[in-house]
Formats: C-alpha cells, sequence, structure tokens
C-alpha cells in the first residue's frame, strides 16, 4: 500500500506530464480572476453611484427605484456574472475528469473536446457539492436570521464551521464514488462512503487530506511571495497603472499557480479513492 | 561509542565538497521558502540512509535527484517538528496565563515553576523529535510512526536517555566549536592582513569588509551545511545504536 507521501509526490509530479494541457486549463482560471477582479472592480463604481444617489435624494438604497440605479454597470456585472458561472461550470467539469483520470490510474491529462460532456459533468460535480454543503449553510442562514444574541451567535457560528469541515471531509469520498462509477446516485449512497473511508482508515483519511492542503498552502505562499516581489517591480516601473499591474498578476496567478494547484489536489483526491478500494 | 558516531558523521560530512556547495546554492535562495523546505527534506534523507545503515560503513551521500519527492519529505519533517513543539508553547502559555492571574510573590513562583517545567518538557521534546523522525525514516517514512510514543519511548530507553542527551549536547557543544574556530580563522588571516597592510599604508577597511564577505560566503557555502549534514548522520546513527 502506497504511503501518504508516495500519494502527494505522484499529484505534485502528474501536472508535469502535459503542460500544454495544463496552461489549457490555467487560460480557464486566468479568465475567473480577470473576471473577479473587474467585476470587483465595477462594483465599486455601482455602490459610488448609489451612494451618491443616496445623498442626493436623501431616501435609503432600498428605496431607490430601479431607474436610479447605474444600469448600464449591473448589466454588466450580471453578464460578467453569468460568464463566471459558465467557466467555473467547465472549470468542475474537467476536475471530474482530472478525479476520473486519476482512479483509472492514467498518467496523460483529460481532452477539452467533448465540451458538452464537461457541462454535464461540472454541473453534476456543482450539485453534489451544493447538497453537501445546504446542512452547514441552513444551519448557518438560520441561525444569523434567528438569533439575536451575540454570544449564542458565536457557538452557532462555531458549530456551522464544524459542519462545513465535516460535509467537506465527506463531500471529497462522495464526489469520488460518484465519479468511479459515474452516476449521481453514487455520489449520497453513504453505507458505501463511509465503508470506503474506513477502509482507509479515518486517521490516515484526514491525514492525508490535511497533509496536502498544508502541501497546497506552503506553495501559495511561496509562489505568492514571488509574485508580490514581481508586483513591487512592476509598480516601480509603471506608475499610475495599479489596476493593470493587479489584473496582470491575477492572471499570471490563474495561469500557472491556481490550474496547478487543482489539478495536483484532484489527482491526491482520486488516489485516495484508489487507495480506499483496494 | 559516542566517539564513534561523531567521527563516522565528521567523515561522511566532508565527503563530497560539491553537495555542500548545492546545498550552500539551495540555503542562499531559501529567502523564498520553498528551497528552505529542500533543505530539510535533503537532512531527512541523510538521516534515512543513517537509519538503514550501519556505523563506519560507506554509504554514499543521497543524491539531489527527484526534487519534488524531497520537497514533500521536507514538509512533513517541519509538520513532525511544530507538532512536537507546539507541547512546551503551550505548556508555557498555560503557566503564562495563570501566572498573569495572581500577583506578588505566587505570580514569580509560578512562572519560575513554568519555566523549570518548559525546559525539561523542550528537552525532551527535542530529543523525542529527533528519534520521531529517525523511527519515521526507519518505518518507510510512514507518518503515524513519528507520533509513535510508546515506541519511541522504548527506543531511547534502549539506546540510554544519558547516551541521547549526552550525544544531543555533544553535538551541539561540536557544532559551536567548529563555526567558531573558522571564523576565528579566518578573522585571524583577515587581522594579519588588515595590520600588515596598514603598516604598508593601505587602508585596512576594505579588507575587514573583504573578511567578513569571505566569512560570511564560507559559513553558508560550507560550514553550514557540513554541520547540517553532520547533526543529521550523528542522529540517524544514535538511532542505530539500539542494542
Amino acid at each position: 500500500m502506497a504511503s501518504i507521501t508516495d500519494c502527494v509526490v505522484e499529484g505534485l509530479k502528474y501536472p508535469f506530464n502535459d503542460i500544454k494541457k495544463l496552461l489549457g486549463f490555467g487560460v480557464l482560471f486566468a479568465l475567473i480572476s480577470a473576471i473577479s477582479t473587474f467585476i470587483g472592480f465595477v462594483s465599486i463604481d455601482i455602490f459610488r453611484a448609489t451612494m451618491h444617489m443616496v445623498e442626493m435624494t436623501n431616501t435609503t438604497a432600498s428605496q431607490l427605484s430601479f431607474s436610479q440605479l447605474p444600469l448600464g454597470d449591473i448589466y454588466l456585472v450580471t453578464v460578467l456574472g453569468v460568464v463566471g458561472f459558465i467557466i467555473t461550470l467547465f472549470i468542475m467539469g474537467y476536475q471530474y475528469d482530472i478525479v476520473k483520470f486519476s482512479i483509472d490510474k492514467k498518467e496523460d491529462f483529460p481532452g477539452f473536446r467533448d465540451v458538452k460532456n464537461i457541462f454535464i459533468k461540472g454541473i453534476k460535480y456543482l450539485l453534489v457539492s451544493l447538497a453537501y454543503n445546504i446542512i452547514p449553510i441552513l444551519f448557518l442562514v438560520g441561525g444569523v436570521t434567528l438569533v439575536h444574541d451575540s454570544s449564542i451567535l458565536l457557538i452557532i457560528m462555531a458549530i456551522s464551521m464544524l459542519l462545513f469541515i465535516i460535509a467537506y471531509f465527506l463531500l471529497i469520498m462522495a464526489l469520488n464514488n460518484m465519479i468511479a462509477y459515474d452516476s449521481l446516485k453514487k455520489a449520497f449512497d453513504f453505507n458505501e462512503i463511509m465503508d470506503n473511508i474506513s477502509n482507509l482508515g479515518w486517521g490516515k483519511y484526514i491525514g492525508i487530506i490535511l497533509f496536502t492542503i498544508i502541501v497546497m498552502m506552503i506553495i501559495s505562499v511561496a509562489v505568492g511571495f514571488i509574485l508580490s516581489l514581481i508586483t513591487v517591480g512592476f509598480a516601480e516601473t509603471i506608475n499610475n497603472q495599479a489596476l493593470i499591474v493587479s489584473v496582470v498578476i491575477a492572471i499570471i496567478e490563474g495561469l500557472f499557480l491556481d490550474s496547478y494547484m487543482s489539478v495536483f489536489f484532484n489527482r491526491v483526491c482520486g488516489s485516495i479513492y484508489r487507495e480506499s478500494i483496494k | 561509542m559516542i566517539l564513534d558516531i561523531y567521527k563516522d558523521a565528521l567523515e561522511y560530512s566532508a565527503k563530497d565538497w560539491k553537495t555542500l556547495v548545492i546545498l550552500g546554492v539551495i540555503c542562499l535562495f531559501s529567502f523564498l521558502l520553498l528551497p528552505a523546505f529542500l533543505i530539510t527534506g535533503y537532512n531527512y534523507r541523510v538521516i534515512n540512509n543513517a537509519v538503514h545503515g550501519i556505523i563506519n560503513g560507506r554509504d554514499p551521500l543521497p543524491d539531489f535527484n527527484d526534487l519534488i519527492a524531497m520537497f514533500v519529505d521536507g514538509v512533513k519533517v517541519v509538520i513532525v517538528q511544530v507538532l512536537y513543539l507546539i507541547v512546551p508553547m503551550i505548556i508555557f502559555l498555560v503557566f503564562a496565563i495563570i501566572a498573569g492571574q495572581l500577583t506578588g510573590v505566587a505570580s514569580s513562583a509560578l512562572m519560575l515553576i513554568g519555566c523549570l517545567i518548559t525546559l525539561i518538557v523542550g528537552v525532551a521534546a527535542c530529543l523525542m523529535y529527533q528519534m520521531g523522525i529517525c523511527h519515521m525514516a526507519y518505518n518507510e517514512g510512514a507518518f503515524s510512526k513519528a507520533f509513535a510514543l510508546s515506541e519511541i519511548k522504548e527506543v531511547i530507553d534502549e539506546i540510554g536517555w544519558f547516551e541521547c542527551i549526552a550525544t544531543y549536547i555533544g553535538l551541539i557543544i561540536i557544532i559551536i566549536v567548529i563555526a567558531s574556530v573558522v571564523t576565528a580563522l579566518i578573522g585571524i588571516i583577515f587581522t594579519a592582513f588588515g595590520i600588515s597592510g596598514a603598516v604598508l599604508g593601505a587602508d585596512p577597511s576594505g579588507i575587514f569588509v573583504l573578511g567578513a564577505f569571505i566569512n560570511s560566503v564560507i559559513t553558508m557555502f560550507i560550514v553550514g551545511p557540513y554541520l547540517s549534514i553532520f547533526a543529521a548522520r550523528s542522529m540517524g546513527l544514535l538511532y542505530t545504536m539500539q542494542i
């Protein structure tokens, strides 16, 4: 049985097998980060315009009529949001494929050709993630809206954090189970999920995920440090272009770092499943 | 026995100066964070060689291949280290918080006791951590073995607590001595240069700056890596000293 280290080492090496496809995947992440930077930028404009309107008319923001809002910007944000959502679906579908390839122990990368199927897989991935997170979300939202005592609210926050963590750990195995059998039902087959995890051992299962996350954090901190050095370098040479610099950095980060991390993490998830069914 | 360990480790680390320079270059770039883990990973490999070898054997120095595996090993070692050293820190914090609530003599007395306990636990944690790493390396890098406290305690019992602590203290002394002797030698050489230069009428300050620079270069590229391999090899050999 391969140890934790072997899985993680294998996952770290795997993305180098096909740099071209990794970069292709990175383009999606670069688009997402560019879009989110842009949405943040436009939202500030919308906020500023709304605040200005509120000051002019002496009302509150909810009393403004629709035509008084900066419509052009709002449409722009909506369109960007929808585009971002579609790209996210595509990314999720591709992650599905990566886990599938990892479970089948294939060394190459999945292709991008079959766009329709990738979207369907992305929707499945999203649905399962939502379904697993729905209990903690309901708990958190319900708690925040119903309870007004601050000390109890703190406890509710803590419990919902715990629920989120438990849901996350279950979710990984559930996604693996779904992908291995290629059927949505298998994601909610709790008996089999629990069997798989206890087959591997809970300690090892949690340890391997925590270790992977720690490795990811170390790499992102290191790369973030290098990127921030580059940012400082850019900012020194280009004056008054903070937006462009931050977009460029976000694109670089999406292109190389995010795609690598995503492939790495999903590869390790797949190998966890492979280990657990042995 | 202890002297044999030191002799073997001193010879072992001096086997290949190229390795030392490569380690020095990695050390130079360790402000980028990732290379720092490579260094701990390399030391882990040295320990791995040592625990699987025998004393005065002909083990070669580990290679610099498979950097990713080396990095992951380094991360593992750092995690083990952090988890072990957290224990004395928590004890210290608990004592500090309780002492902060009290006043007068009781507070300082409690703080003194807390410091003593932290010191003892800290020394034990350092020892257990080194042996834990060795134990992990011995068991094919299984993470759980680094925290199998009862097994590690048995190992230390077999080696003998006194021998372990003596080896550890001796290690620290040797490292300090070597580092300071090298620094002192370079200092003496450049002082001689500087004085003779000053006698001949040249400005000695440039020579002193050069001396300091060369000192730091030699420390970083030769002495530092040498001592780190030396320490790792000694701990690994100590682990093999079980009866």
